[in-house]
């Protein structure tokens, strides 16, 4: 159905009818931030906030497991670990000397479109870090027995989230399933097996190919002076070139899904079923976004929410319920799942998320729950910008995710205009029986005693998408 | 939005962080070759906690933040898991939960409506010393939130539908937790330290207790604890005292103290020492991994030792604490290796946890133990004392940039009497901590303890039996959660 025509003017005054329901209640703070383009590409972004001595940094890399060379699903994150060892002017681990030894802290992660590596220090240590994040880009001397015992901790990584834990392997098989061209069918985390097959040379290359400063954002938040990080940035990062290699880019576009498709998995391990329906739907930069986002907070924020109400809490047909827009560069997917209660039937819950999905094909949601999962958005982004590197961070997703910095700001504008029509809008066009798939996640003891069947061992899994 | 990351290191949470200094190393002045040297550190004050208790007894404690406005209200009841009784594990835990889940005028749906709509959250649960009601609002917010709050601590209607629901969630949520070998792994544990005393069950109970709570015990216990001068409530982030007090005075005061005694708190647990260590193999055959947990009585959060106790425990745990170093970042058997103390009223539990391959179970076992126990004998230099406690140093102010952080933080000190200063006084504690007092401390607190392994027992167990001649194997299947012994009986299935 097509959405129901407003005026310019009246979509205008919707906006700030709606900041202004916001805004009496609440003073949303903006995120003021200042951009720079370096000549070898770099760009910086930076935001002033003196209110603790501490500095968060932030370099997104625009490099992430789709981008995973053949056969090496998973590289993308093992050379996010790679980077934590040694390089021209740093032994290995040397990062945790100037951040963990010194009161900071350091992480970094790595998504199916970004890879990003943070540090959050006292604010004396600017320059440090600037100097290290500096010095990695600048090249890796990682030695062979390193980049084995890394390897090795990857692999224990990829146990501990996809085989130790229930749910890890339904999870890690439900993104798997979701794509047919598009590399996010594979998992961030890889498999054991390309994992093992992953060399040091791959890592040279990678280096070499993606990680330069054309390819890199960096971003400061908190307590410095805006004149000295500008020298900072020109003497640390301004001599690193820009190479004349091509950028390669993901070409491959995912098509649209023809018909249902519907898949079971067994595991070893299933305390109790799963269901996953997904659908197909567009990138995070699409003008549907705002309302498939609000969708998920609709059906599965807090206990007042549909999938709770209906699944968990009137019919007690799920354990948990779950809704995930899980929108990405190239494409996204909308997740429903459940894990079924004991003594239920997957068959059940299966009807009951289906259920739901038409209910919001069926009638508007009411303004009172739009509005309820307005105010929700509202608080968490408010919780996100508690700290220097939660603004850090949102400021990454909207420049190097999204296209462009000022949506940290405009997207909560863009969230709070949307209305029932428009989530109803989205629930027809996406939500359709040719666009879904389905999958059953049971015991091996489930399994139809015919033998024909192939083992599906999890170790074994070679492809897949990115694990939870 | 719930977006999908993998870490360098697991179980990260964005916690920001604020700062003090320490000695900064000098480092030598080549512009790239070498780190430039940080600059003059700036010193950072923590807010400062205003407490008043109410004539009923209720304390409150409101700690200001004004930057964003944002608002967490908690009410800690000071009794939580330690007082079930010995047959009905689970009974605190559920009484807390059952709390949002119905009072005398408000449904279940409608108290979650209601909060939601404001933006906001409500939950509330048991802990092992208290059970706590969190809500977190905008600011502008917090009145009508606190109204909800007060009303479904005062007020529970303890619904028998609502029970049965709760009760079924329980069940389902135990077989999924006992599907998780780390997760095995800390249930036993707590018997094996605690045997059959109040901290040896699990929090929410096993899946024979849970279906024997009656709503009578649920009722009886709310009556017994759930009164005001059992009770601390504290509010922080954008709110002047005078509002708090006032909200708390709105919302509370009128509750009525009773005439009858508070009942005294259970006697201490009992510690667990060198001939009564237990090395046991929970045998799991369809493990993807293998969890390997050391455990043993810790010491109370009032102990004169507590914060020799947490510097030791910085040596050995976080990234570059010497068990993940020597687990993950030398030899690459584990995601990640670390350790706490949960310090409580009475002694807690210390524990060192590691997940690893099952064909490395062995190897990790006694690394793990290893570590722990030589921290009282092997060499501690300052410079490691240094750096564990700046790393120390910096994840306490990192946890106090958030309101909810900083509201978990005061609550703490709070349930055990401690006094609220220590919130800036915690780096000079810290700081004052020397390696002697380290080493005196883990020989005697940490030098030895038991050791549980849960997981695919045959690609390990040989190897354990050479390091560990005393293991002791259950089968998954016969783990009974409710005696110290842990093996199920009379049943052979």
């Amino acid at each position: 159905m097509r959405r129901s025509p407003i005026s310019k003017l009246a979509a205008c005054l919707m906006i700030l009818a709606a900041l202004a329901t916001a805004n009496a209640q609440t003073k949303f703070p903006r995120i003021n931030f200042r951009q720079r383009m370096l000549a070898n590409g770099l760009r910086v972004l930076s935001v002033v906030d003196k209110s603790s001595p501490t500095v968060a940094i932030n370099v997104w890399y625009h490099v992430g497991s789709k981008d995973d060379p053949e056969q090496r699903s998973g590289f993308a994150h093992l050379f996010e670990h790679i980077m934590f060892k040694a390089t021209r002017n740093m032994k290995d681990e040397m990062m945790d000397r100037l951040t963990e030894d010194v009161g900071g802290s350091n992480n970094a992660f790595t998504q199916d479109d970004v890879t990003v590596y943070f540090e959050i220090v006292p604010s004396n240590y600017l320059e440090t870090l600037l100097w290290a994040e500096a010095d990695r880009l600048s090249g890796l001397t990682v030695n062979e027995a390193a980049f084995h015992s890394e390897r090795a901790v990857v692999e224990e990584e990829f146990r501990q989230s996809v085989l130790a834990p229930p749910y890890g392997k339904f999870f890690y098989l439900l993104d798997q399933k979701s794509f047919n061209a598009h590399p996010y069918k594979r998992p961030t985390i890889g498999s054991i097996e390309d994992l093992e097959a992953a060399t040091l040379e791959n890592v040279q290359k990678f280096h070499e190919t993606y990680y330069r400063p054309d390819n890199a954002t960096l971003l400061v938040v908190g307590d410095f002076d805006p004149k000295q990080l500008d020298a900072w940035v020109d003497k640390y990062f301004a001599s690193i070139p820009k190479p004349n290699l091509p950028l390669p880019r993901v070409e491959a576009k995912e098509p649209p899904r023809t018909g249902e498709k519907r898949f079971v998995e067994y595991g070893k391990n299933v305390p109790l079923s799963a269901v996953g329906l997904t659908y197909l739907v567009p990138d995070e930069r699409s003008d549907d976004a705002p309302a498939l986002e609000l969708t998920d907070i609709i059906l599965s924020r807090g206990r007042s929410s549909r999938l709770y109400q209906s699944l968990v809490y009137q019919q007690q047909i799920a354990q948990s319920a779950n809704a995930n827009a899980d929108l990405r560069e190239d494409a996204g997917i909308f997740q429903l799942t459940a894990i079924i209660a004991a003594g239920k039937k997957p068959e059940d819950a299966e009807a009951s998320l289906r259920a739901e999905i038409k209910k919001l094909q069926d009638a508007p949601v009411s303004a009172a729950e739009l509005e309820k999962a307005k105010n929700q958005i509202i608080t968490s982004q408010l919780r996100q910008l508690e700290t220097n590197n939660g603004k850090a961070l949102a400021l990454g997703q909207a420049g190097v995710l999204r296209g462009d910095p000022n949506r940290v700001n405009s997207d909560l504008e863009r969230l709070q205009a949307v209305t029932a029509a428009d989530v109803q809008r989205v629930a027809k066009k996406y939500f359709t029986d040719e666009n879904r798939y389905v999958i059953y996640y049971l015991p091996e003891s489930a399994r139809a005693p015919s033998g024909s069947e192939n083992k599906n061992h999890p170790g074994n899994q070679s492809k897949g998408a990115n694990a939870q | 939005m719930k977006d999908t990351r993998i870490f360098k290191l697991g179980s990260f949470v964005l916690l920001p962080m604020a700062f003090l200094l320490l000695a900064s190393c000098a480092l030598a002045q080549t512009p790239q070759a070498t780190p430039p040297p940080p600059a003059a550190p700036r010193s950072v004050q923590f807010p400062k906690p205003v407490d008043k208790t109410l004539p009923n007894g209720l304390r409150v404690i409101v700690v200001q933040r004004t930057q964003l406005p944002l608002v967490t209200a908690q009410v800690l009841i000071k009794s939580g898991g330690e007082v079930d009784p010995s047959d009905l594990a689970g009974a605190a835990d559920m009484t807390a939960s059952l709390l949002t889940r119905g009072t005398a005028t408000r449904t279940a749906t409608q108290i979650a409506e209601a909060v939601e709509a404001l933006g906001g959250s409500i939950g509330s649960g048991g802990g092992w010393d208290a059970s706590t009601i969190t809500t977190s609002v905008m600011s502008s917010r917090i009145d009508p939130a606190l109204a909800i709050l007060s009303d479904v601590v005062r007020n529970p209607a303890f619904q028998d539908e609502e029970i049965e629901r709760l009760r079924r969630q329980y069940l389902n949520n135990l077989r999924v937790a006992l599907g998780t070998p780390g997760s095995i792994a800390r249930f036993v544990a707590a018997r094996v330290v605690f045997r059959d005393a109040p901290y040896g069950h699990p929090l929410s109970g096993t899946p024979e207790s849970v279906p024997r709570l009656k709503r009578d015990d649920i009722v009886r216990l709310h009556g017994m604890y759930y009164r005001p001068d059992n009770v601390i409530l504290v509010i922080g982030g954008d709110i002047a005292p005078k509002d708090g007090f006032a909200l708390a005075e709105k919302y509370f005061g009128d509750w009525t103290r009773p005439a009858t005694e508070l009942p005294p708190f259970q006697v201490g647990t009992p510690v667990s020492d060198a001939s009564t260590r237990r090395i046991l193999v929970i045998d799991k055959p369809d493990a993807g991994q293998t969890a390997v947990l050391f455990a043993r009585t810790g010491i109370n959060r009032t102990s004169p030792d507590y914060f020799r106790g947490i510097v030791s425990n910085a040596i050995l745990s976080g990234y570059s604490g010497r068990l993940n170093w020597e687990i993950r970042v030398k030899r690459g058997l584990s995601y990640g290796a670390g350790s706490s103390f949960d310090m409580r009223r009475w002694s807690g539990a210390f524990t060192a946890s590691v997940q690893t391959k099952n064909e490395s179970g062995a190897e990790v076992a006694s690394l793990t133990v290893s570590e722990v126990s030589g921290l009282g004998t092997r060499d501690l230099p300052d410079s490691e004392m240094t750096t564990r406690k700046a790393s120390l140093l910096g994840g306490f102010a990192r946890g106090m940039e958030t309101i909810n952080g900083m509201v978990s933080q005061v609550s703490s000190l709070a349930l055990y009497g401690v006094s609220l200063d220590e919130i800036n006084r915690y780096v000079a504690n810290v700081q004052a901590i020397k390696a002697d007092e380290v080493k005196n401390f883990a020989a005697t607190h940490l030098n030895t303890g038991n050791v549980i392994v849960v997981g695919d027992a045959k690609k390990f167990l040989p190897a354990l039996q050479k390091e560990f001649p005393q293991v002791e194997v259950i089968p998954v299947a016969e783990l009974d959660l409710n005696s110290a012994s842990l093996r199920r009986q009379t049943s052979k299935n």
